[in-house]
């Protein structure tokens, strides 16, 4: 679960939402409104998603850190 | 015909109406209520004094000004006035002899109270008289008894010039002989009241003017009495004053009507002054009486005004907006019409039709009030039309300018792109949820909140729905940061594990290792081992940086996209490939090179492949100031990639300069090689002078025969291009100028985006200050002490969370996003060069009125 294979399920999800929006958006002088909103909103949304994912999928650094409290850590 | 969406502004039609003069007031009225025209000046060469309607105007000015005197004079008796709600009262249209008769009877009313208060101002003036008078016959009584004793003593001293002006009083109290009067020794006296002030002044004038030959007595009257002319409270003294000599008394008198004192008849028999006293009395009462009923009959008959003044205002209001109007329209004597000229949205004029046929019908007149739509090389104006949710995105962008007729609303990629760049900047899950819960308050209980006047509030609250969607995408952007108050959730589980060391002991420095080297990692947002960790502010930096950069790259993108769209609409094949293709080009083989780095960067396994990761901005640098160079290798084939980019970006700029300029001057030439020449006709076109239709038409057939309602926007651009002569030099300047702000805004604006990574940071780092300096050490603490400390350290921090984080870090984080919607996205396509359509609406006249707002509830 959740390897480098989700930001192509992720955009095949988003692709399908976007295209619900366009189909499903309610008719009338507002439709275009409707339209554009709700897939910027998921476009951009989805792309934030996407590059916080990618900025973890290969990380080259690791957390470190020096305050833990060995119960802490036995249980994490 | 297309409906109008907010993707573009209404198509507009310059109408031309022709209105029977006897329904002109009517029409005027109905369209008012229809607010969608508007009537173009066709007097603009006559003065405001000398236009048709100026009578009507003066005439409502007057009872306009008769309303405001009803007004301040409620406001003076502290009556309430019965404010207008207009969504509740609605107010029918007048007819013009309403109107007659609510200025007739306004005039009535006008006089009536203005006779009530001339009474109540004479009653209250004698009132005051006959109070004093009562003090004066009071006192100066006392003066008397106490004096008459004295008469033999007084005598003397006037008598004989050796006796001591001075001698103490008692000692010659004994020969009190009543029936001995003061005219007996041809002493007389004046009595009236001063103003306390005034007291000094007076009695040293009366001393030198008489050299001393007086007998001044005085005293004050313990209750301040009231000036009825200026309604201000003085003190004044009752003085009596003996003197003797027919010729000094009348001098004295006189010295008192000039200092402002008032002189009252006092008798001196102390059973006619009683009598006096009586009558003053009796008749002090009555005035009191009448003076009561006055007031009261004045009080009822403005309560009775106050029910229905704001109608009566706001009507007044409208009818002369309607005048002012009329004043705007043509008169043909011949035909007895008015000729009236204005824009008006293409999709309403069946509305406006329809509007005009009722009224027609209910004046029952057989004359029908005619509407043309003319033809014309006039520029329209912008209409955006707008509902409750999108006016406020509206604002902030006509705040910026009005676009240009028929361009892309640049609204409407702000709806989403200004709160999501917010969001970015605002990321934390917990201030978040606050403010959405403060937008859904404002939504939910928007009908009583509209009320507020509170001037702050209601600029918040005009824009609850912008907050609505910054909140949305602010709860969105904080589940992403995993931030919530600074802290972090943890809903799935870390991709890392801490590798302990063995014997580990506390204080040592630990890392973290992935637990599955190429499986899971953090779903959704980021991890939250990353949280206070040593090293986060390394990996967040680098990772907001780098999502800074695409966002802008992605913004800038997508709204040079709207440029092809625009180019594409009003048919300039040169602006998309002089402008639009080389401009995109340039954009993309740079910053779009680098955003697709970054990604592969990312997507890359630098470790597996036992190679160390390349630094990105050495890179960018490196490809400007030594192509073919690397400083460390990204991939196969980079040099050639880079150096291939970089020729192809150069190579548009030429393309940007010179090519939208040459081909203007081309196809002018050919134009003027053809024989044409520039329609050297004016552009007004007006009822005024029946020819210029026709002109209009002419143009409109002439080169291009269009018919369909795309066609007459297109016209009206070309001619007002060809309007100004075809000047090359000006032509390519202002290419050059486009050309050099485009290439340096591009590096300039990928820039400016960073601010979506710094104002993160900030956010981020505050929260997590404010939550160690408050809450940290109080849950830290124990006890009751703890318990009351952590009472303390939460409101504390509860506040300032609100005060700082929300609203002044949101406030900043808004003004930012602004910012980049105005500048870095709106010079990518937006031209605004438009002008605003103000239609004729009494709806937005009363909403914008100063006047009428005490009126309106």
């Amino acid at each position: 679960m959740a390897n480098g294979w989700s930001i192509f399920i992720g955009l095949a999800i988003i692709v399908a939402m976007c295209v619900a929006a366009w189909i499903f958006s309610p008719k009338g002088e507002n439709q275009v409104l409707w339209r554009s909103s709700l897939i910027l909103s998921f476009v951009s949304c989805y792309l934030m998603w996407a590059i916080t994912f990618l900025a973890q999928l290969h990380p080259l650094i690791e957390p470190r850190r020096s305050d833990l409290r060995a119960k802490y850590i036995e249980h994490s | 015909m297309a409906p109008d969406t907010p993707f573009r502004s209404a198509e507009m039609s310059m109408v031309q109406l022709y209105i029977s003069n006897e329904i002109g007031r009517e029409v005027v009225n109905a369209l008012g209520e229809l607010g969608l025209v508007q009537f173009r000046d066709l007097n603009g060469d006559i003065s405001a004094f000398q236009r048709a309607f100026t009578q009507e105007i003066r005439r409502l000015d007057n009872v306009e000004r008769q309303l405001r005197y009803f007004y301040a004079q409620m406001e003076k008796a502290g009556i309430p006035l019965r404010k207008l709600d207009l969504d509740v009262d609605t107010l029918a249209a007048p007819t013009t002899s309403e109107i007659d008769e609510l200025s007739e009877r306004s005039q009535s009313l006008e006089q009536r109270i203005s006779q009530l208060n001339d009474s109540y101002e004479t009653l209250k003036k004698r009132e005051v008289e006959l109070t004093e008078w009562r003090w004066v016959l009071r006192e100066a009584g006392g003066f008397f008894d106490r004096a008459h004793g004295n008469v033999e003593e007084i005598r003397a001293s006037t008598d004989n010039d050796d006796a001591p002006l001075l001698q103490d009083v008692e000692q010659h109290n004994q020969a009190a002989d009543v029936d001995r009067s003061f005219s007996g020794m041809n002493i007389g006296f004046v009595a009236g009241v001063i103003a306390r002030d005034r007291v000094g002044a007076f009695e040293r004038i009366l001393w030198r003017t008489l050299r001393g030959n007086l007998y001044m007595n005085q005293s004050e009257i313990p209750e301040p009495l009231i000036d009825p002319s200026t309604n201000e409270s003085v003190s004044k003294n009752v003085f009596v004053i003996f003197a003797h000599g027919k010729e000094i008394l009348a001098k004295i008198r006189k010295i008192s009507e000039s200092m402002g004192a008032e002189v009252y008849n006092v008798d001196e028999n102390s059973d006619l002054r009683r009598d006096q006293i009586h009558e003053v009395n009796a008749r002090l009462n009555d005035v009191q009486n009448v003076l009561r009923n006055t007031q009261q009959t004045l009080d009822a008959e403005l309560t009775q005004i106050s029910r229905s003044l704001s109608a009566w205002m706001i009507l007044i209001g409208k009818e002369k907006a309607v005048y002012n109007t009329l004043n705007l329209f043509s008169y043909d004597k011949a035909r007895r019409t008015l000729i009236a000229e204005g824009w008006c949205p293409r999709n309403d004029l069946p509305l406006i039709r329809s509007t005009l046929q009722d009224v027609t019908n209910r004046a029952g007149l057989s004359v029908p009030t005619i509407i043309n739509e003319i033809r014309t090389n006039k520029t329209p104006p912008t209409y955006l039309k707008t509902n409750k949710f999108t006016e406020a995105f509206q604002t902030i962008v006509n705040a910026y300018g009005t676009a240009t007729y028929r361009e892309v609303n640049p609204a409407l990629p702000v709806i989403v792109t200004f709160p999501f760049l917010f969001a970015v900047m605002f990321g934390d899950f917990g201030h978040a949820c606050i403010m959405l819960s403060a937008a859904l308050a404002m939504i939910y209980w928007e009908k009583p909140l509209r009320k507020v006047t509170f001037e702050l509030f209601a600029m918040v609250y005009y824009g609850r729905y912008i907050a609505l969607v910054m909140a949305s995408f602010s709860v969105f952007t904080g589940l992403i940061y995993n931030d919530v108050f600074s802290k972090s959730f943890t809903f799935f589980p870390s991709a890392w594990k801490w590798d302990v060391p063995e014997g580990y002991v506390e204080g040592q420095s630990i890392r973290a290792v992935l637990k599955e080297p190429n499986g899971y990692r953090y779903p959704f947002g980021l991890d939250y081992r990353w949280h206070d960790s040593e090293n986060d502010l390394l990996f967040s930096n680098s990772y907001k940086m780098k999502m800074s950069i695409i966002l802008g790259w992605a913004h800038m993108t997508y709204s040079l996209c709207f440029s092809y769209i625009n180019a594409k609409y009003f048919n300039k094949k040169i602006d998309i490939f002089g402008n639009f293709i080389p401009g995109m080009i340039f954009f993309q083989s740079i910053f779009g090179y680098l955003v697709v780095c970054i990604i592969y960067k990312w997507s890359v396994d630098w470790f597996a492949i036992g190679v160390s990761p390349p630094g990105l901005l050495n890179m960018l640098i490196y490809m400007f100031l030594q192509p073919g160079t690397l400083d460390m290798r990204l991939y196969k084939g980079q040099e050639v990639v880079q150096v291939g980019l970089l020729l192809l970006a150069f190579a548009q700029v030429p393309i940007l300069l010179f090519l939208k300029p040459f081909y203007l001057r081309w196809e002018h030439n050919r134009a003027r090689a053809h024989g044409y020449r520039g329609i050297g006709e004016r552009s007004r076109v007006s009822a005024l002078d029946e020819d210029d239709e026709d002109d209009g038409h002419m143009n409109g057939n002439g080169r291009h025969s269009t018919e369909s309602g795309e066609g007459v926007a297109m016209i009206t651009q070309d001619i007002e291009e060809e309007h100004e002569e075809f000047d090359f030099g000006e032509v390519m300047i202002h290419q050059v100028i486009h050309t050099i702000e485009f290439c340096l805004n591009c590096v300039s604006h990928t820039a400016s985006y960073l601010r979506l990574w710094a104002l993160s940071l900030a956010h981020q780092q505050l929260s997590a200050v404010l939550w160690s300096m408050t809450m940290a050490p109080a849950l830290a603490s124990t006890g009751i002490g703890g318990a009351l400390y952590l009472v303390a350290a939460f409101f504390m921090f509860f506040t300032l969370s609100c005060i700082i984080l929300i609203i002044m870090e949101g406030v900043s984080a808004m003004l930012h996003s602004l910012r980049l919607a105005w500048v870095e996205s709106f010079s990518k396509f937006a031209e605004f060069a438009g002008w605003p359509f103000a239609p004729f609406s009494f709806k937005q006249m009363l909403e914008e009125s100063e006047d009428l707002k005490e009126y309106i509830g």
